[in-house]
């Protein structure tokens, strides 16, 4: 093998490929289009589930509440747009405004985890539960798939604030901010594909 | 692009999608259902998929391939969407193990 290809020992590594024009990594990609896939696959069983259930998939929506999904909407878009802010003030050098729009995306993403509790509270008082019917069990199953992604998504936000309040990152180096927004442009795109399907299609 | 006017086109494509969202609300709640609204519908969540792919991850000018599968994504589960609500029976057919 050529060391002269090797990194060396502390050097800056990264799956940057600047030449081939891809924002963030080629990792942060890999757990992007795996994640896109599993959501398809859900979006599969779905479709399939509704032409086997056409009745069932006609009143379902009705039922749910579609306030909650709308609201949900609004603030994972907001959320997406808040980190879109937080990358272009690190692009301009604007540490502390970026923090404060990424601060505002994990306040959008505690509020998603809270409203989708008191809705599944209130599906559980209205007697919606994951055996209700096929489509129920459909929106729990991906419903909830969905909840641990935005945890799990806000927990790497925090961790991106943290890692911009001690220094790692600066207006040309901070390739682990740009992976985390790209994450969480994912996390939208999977739930603006979950509302109409869940929601609003009759 | 100046720094400006690339901040004023994320401030407007965030409110697009806000707007496309109310509209949706609109739609769940009053709309009468039907092979329309079922269109309206797909192209409202292909329009927000395009925004975001293109704008919010920054795809518009980047890698090909990425963008290419990304982007794909939003035609694919739209048409779906239109697939599946004219041909119920066909695809309950296909996908039936008996």
């Amino acid at each position: 093998m050529n060391q002269a290809t090797l990194p060396n020992p502390g050097q800056h590594f990264s799956f940057t490929t600047h030449s081939k024009n891809i924002p963030g990594n080629l990792a942060i990609w890999a757990a992007i289009l795996s994640e896109m896939s599993e959501f398809a696959v859900m979006f599969i069983v779905y479709f399939i589930a509704r032409v086997h259930n056409p009745e069932l998939f006609f009143e379902g929506p009705t039922r749910l509440n579609t306030l909650a999904g709308t609201a949900n909407t609004l603030i994972m878009l907001s959320s997406s747009f808040f980190v879109v802010r937080s990358v272009m003030a690190v692009r301009d050098d604007q540490l502390k405004a970026a923090t404060r729009w990424l601060w505002g995306a994990v306040a959008c993403g505690i509020l998603y985890l809270i409203i989708k509790y008191l809705e599944y509270r209130w599906n559980a008082a209205q007697g919606l539960e994951t055996e209700t019917n096929i489509f129920y069990g459909v929106y729990y199953y991906v419903t909830f798939n969905h909840f641990l992604h935005v945890g799990w998504g806000t927990a790497g936000l925090v961790w991106v604030i943290y890692r911009i309040n001690s220094g790692f990152y600066t207006k040309t180096e901070h390739e682990g901010l740009v992976n985390m927004a790209l994450y969480w442009h994912m996390i939208d795109l999977a739930w603006i594909t979950i509302f109409p399907l869940l929601y609003v299609i009759r | 692009m100046t720094k400006q006017a690339e901040i004023k086109l994320i401030d407007t494509l965030w409110i697009v999608l806000i707007c496309l969202t109310l509209f949706s609300a609109w739609m769940a709640e009053r709309a009468e259902p039907g092979f329309i609204s079922i269109v309206i519908m797909a192209a409202v969540l292909a329009i927000k998929g395009r925004i975001i792919v293109d704008h919010f991850m920054e795809l518009k000018h980047a890698n090909k391939f990425i963008r290419t599968l990304m982007r794909a994504y939003f035609y694919v589960i739209p048409a779906l969407i239109i697939i599946v609500y004219l041909y119920p029976d066909q695809i309950a057919r296909w996908t039936s193990l008996s």
